[in-house]
């Protein structure tokens, strides 16, 4: 089904149909039972009729003899005028007399003593209902076996199974219709709370993300359940948003405010000397607010799920190299020294070339900025990997996964914003990497990994 | 003798009469059978044929073929009169030579519709025709004629009147002597409507057979059709005639006024002619429309008004009717049932039983 596909009609279907041909079915047993009946009624005239008949038989000039009784016959013929045929004929199958040479009945008697067979015959192009009397004379010393075949039309057998049928139609029809009624009510019933769940939903109020509290069936409590879970992980995630603009906004005010501390406290002094020390600091504050907006805005878009790249194809060894001529005058004055080892044979890999690069700028920036001497980015080839190795002091295996939270910073100073880590963490996730932090070379400082899946999206 | 008769213009009368004289005239009728024709008049419309077989004497058929060939001008119509073993026996050589059988052996037609040799007739007056004369929609019964004693009027003189079957027993167990030789009925071994009556009146009493051991005893004549009793009784051998077809005996009988119809008190049989379509009528069309108007009110009013047959046609009263008769003698009526009793009538055993047992009555004198 394509339009138009509904429960209550596909339910109306599955249960309808099965109905329909219950319906026809019990139609046709019906009819069949009809038939039955009426046969049975009117097979009652051939047994009295060929009675009549078998009793005027007689044994009169060394042969049967029947003095025929003209009842016999008009017992055979009801309101519906049946045609009507009748025969008598000896135990060699010798018709004596009778107005039609009926057949016989081949079928075994189930006794020797007198017996009544029926069945349906086709005769010269009629259809008639024949009853065939097997009997004998029983006379003092005369035992003599004869058989009267009688035979009607079945005008009057089919208009009282028609007139019984049509009583039994009119039953099944109105029990079909009941049903249906019956039907219809139990699939309202049934889809009734699914039509209470719709409006539960459409009456909420858009912004709020409460559970839905509703007494549903089994089946549709299922169906609740995983919606209130869905709502609960909407409203972990709104949460985290939340704390996340609360941390952003600390974040920005904090810079601002000292900016604009230090441009009134510039402003009462007179001294040309003092104005350029404090321009001084405060571009260095707002260089540092701007990084921090900057990063704030990458890390938004990281963020946002609907984001999806076009990835390209980037060699890893070139992407290294490229970081180190980008950072490497940057470290030399901080006295740090800043190496790389590529790998021989070149990995390529789908990504976003500013992205990668921006995250091996943020590690970088990190190992400098707390403190270490040597960094070193190494490329990896199985898995494809990019690494950033210092020797600074490290984290703690425990704390490494709360470096990845935005704002979160192991140390106090008003160097970092504590983005960092989280920012290339979005990163990896978008390239479908892991980003793994373990011990650098000899167990001292920090090792950052980007291990790409061999095939990444 | 009705004043609808006048209604016809005098000119188409005369016409009809004229042509009806001019075919007579030329050798139409053989004298092997008699037989009546009507051409189509040429006007325009396709000339029908239609054959009609029919045991029905050619004066009191011609007026239902005028009136018919009047409505119908376009159907040629050929009928031919034959006796109802001529009738029955031709149909069973040829039964697709004739449109439409009549005939008043009852038992023979109804056992030629009984064994699916006719077809159903389905028109409004078809529909409406009484169940108790017709069988399914094939067979239909088209006249109504009882079956009367005659007298003759020094009988009464002598007797006093005869009035019933039991009458007539009695006279003829009192003054059997004075009869001797001098009463005629149906010879039932010869005779099939003879039987039939035989057979019908053994089943109405068994005092049927006084009757007949009555009649043997009055050395009572036997003939073989109601048209020889009535010259018998007509020429003054017989006086006193039972079982005669009463059509018959009252056109014959019109002018002879010494000779009276009983139409007996306790019981009056009434046979009738049964009319049929055989399955392979040639012309079934035409044959329907005949066999319509026979049983209309059209053919039945010409029925009642120029025949003696009897119509039936319940909308029909006064004289020559069925209606007019049962006022007449009410309960006594015993129209011969149309229903598979006839079959029995047709039993070779059981005719022999019948003939049987009239013979033993018949003479039972002798043997005594």
């Amino acid at each position: 089904m394509t339009r138009g596909d509904s429960l209550s009609r596909r339910l109306l279907a599955w249960l309808l149909l099965p109905l329909l041909v219950l319906g026809s079915l019990m139609l046709l047993q019906a009819w069949f039972e009809a038939r039955r009946t009426a046969d049975r009624a009117f097979d009652r005239l051939l047994e009295a009729a060929s009675l009549a008949i078998a009793e005027q038989v007689q044994w009169q000039d060394d042969r049967l003899w029947l003095d025929l009784p003209p009842a016999a016959l008009e017992m055979l013929a009801t309101d519906a005028e049946e045609r009507v045929f009748y025969s008598l004929v000896d135990r060699r199958g010798r018709m004596i007399t009778g107005n039609a040479e009926l057949p016989g009945d081949d079928r075994e008697a189930v006794s020797d003593d007198d017996t009544l067979l029926y069945r349906d015959i086709a005769w010269q192009g009629l259809s008639l209902r024949q009853g065939v009397r097997r009997t004998r004379l029983e006379e003092w010393q005369l035992r003599e076996p004869f058989e009267v075949r009688v035979a009607h039309s079945r005008e009057g057998r089919d208009a009282l199974a028609a007139e019984l049928w049509r009583a039994n139609l009119a039953m099944i029809l109105a029990m079909a219709a009941l049903a249906i009624v019956a039907l219809l009510l139990a699939i309202r019933t049934a889809l009734a709370p699914l039509t209470r769940l719709r409006r539960a939903i459409r009456s909420r109020d858009p912004r709020t993300l409460a559970p839905l509290e509703l007494r549903l069936p089994r089946e549709l409590a299922e169906l609740r359940d995983t919606v209130n879970e869905l709502l609960a992980r909407m409203r972990r995630v709104r949460a985290n948003q939340e704390r996340f603009i609360g941390d952003a906004s600390h974040q920005l005010r904090t810079p601002l405010a000292g900016l604009s501390a230090r441009a009134e406290l510039a402003l009462r002094q007179d001294d040309p000397a003092r104005w350029r020390e404090a321009l001084v600091a405060m571009q260095a504050t707002s260089s540092r607010t701007a990084r921090l907006a900057m990063q704030l805005l990458s890390l938004t878009r990281l963020a946002n799920p609907e984001y999806r790249p076009e990835l390209t194809p980037l060699s890893l060894n070139a992407l290294a190299r490229e970081a180190v001529r980008e950072h490497w005058s940057a470290c030399h004055r901080a006295g740090v020294d800043l190496g790389v080892e590529t790998v021989a044979a070149d990995v390529e890999i789908p990504g976003i070339d500013w992205q990668l690069a921006e995250a091996l700028g943020n590690l970088i920036d990190n190992a400098r900025r707390y403190g270490a001497r040597h960094v070193t980015i190494r490329v990896g080839d199985r898995p494809p990997s990019l690494a950033v190795e210092d020797d600074g002091p490290g984290i703690p295996p425990a704390r490494r996964l709360l470096m990845l939270r935005p704002f979160h910073r192991d140390r106090d100073d008003l160097e970092g914003s504590g983005l960092g880590l989280a920012i290339v963490d979005g990163i990896a996730r978008t390239h479908g990497a892991r980003l793994v932090m373990s011990a650098g070379p000899g167990g001292a400082g920090l090792r950052v990994t980007l291990v790409f899946s061999g095939d990444t999206p | 003798m009705s004043p609808r008769r006048t209604s016809m213009t005098p000119f188409s009368r005369l016409a009809g009469r004229c042509l009806i004289a001019l075919l007579l005239a030329l050798p139409f009728t053989t004298h092997a059978t008699q037989s009546l024709r009507y051409p189509a008049t040429p006007n325009g419309d396709a000339a029908s044929p239609l054959v009609i077989h029919g045991a029905l004497d050619l004066p009191q058929v011609r007026p239902l073929l005028d009136a018919f060939h009047r409505d119908h001008p376009h159907i040629a119509l050929h009928y031919r009169n034959l006796t109802t073993l001529v009738l029955h026996e031709r149909f069973l050589q040829a039964p697709a030579e004739a449109d439409v059988l009549i005939s008043s052996a009852m038992p023979w037609q109804y056992r030629l519709a009984n064994d699916g040799q006719a077809q159903p007739l389905d028109t409004p007056a078809a529909r409406r025709w009484p169940a108790w004369a017709r069988w399914r929609r094939e067979l239909f019964a088209v006249t109504f004629e009882p079956i009367v004693m005659v007298v003759n009027e020094a009988i009464i003189e002598r007797f006093g009147e005869v009035r019933s079957h039991a009458d007539l027993l009695t006279l003829l167990e009192r003054r059997g002597e004075s009869l001797r030789g001098r009463v005629v009925t149906y010879d039932p071994a010869i005779s099939g409507a003879g039987y039939t009556y035989a057979i019908e009146e053994s089943r109405l009493s068994p005092r049927y057979w006084e009757l007949v051991a009555a009649l043997g005893k009055a050395e009572a004549a036997l003939a073989e059709t109601t048209g020889e009793m009535l010259e018998g009784l007509i020429e003054g051998r017989y006086l006193v005639g039972y079982n005669l077809l009463g059509s018959y005996a009252q056109e014959r009988l019109a002018d002879h006024p010494q000779l009276k119809i009983v139409v007996p008190e306790d019981y009056t049989l009434v046979t009738q002619r049964l009319a049929l379509i055989p399955r392979q009528a040639p012309h079934p069309e035409a044959a329907r429309r005949f066999l319509d108007y026979l049983i209309g009110e059209r053919g039945q009013e010409v029925l009642a008004r120029d025949t003696p047959l009897g119509a039936i046609h319940p909308s029909l009263e006064g004289p020559g009717t069925a209606a007019a008769l049962r006022r007449q003698r009410g309960e006594a009526l015993r129209p011969i049932t149309l229903g598979p009793g006839l079959l029995a009538t047709l039993d070779d055993l059981k005719r022999e039983a019948l003939l049987t047992r009239w013979r033993r009555e018949f003479t039972r004198r002798e043997r005594r």
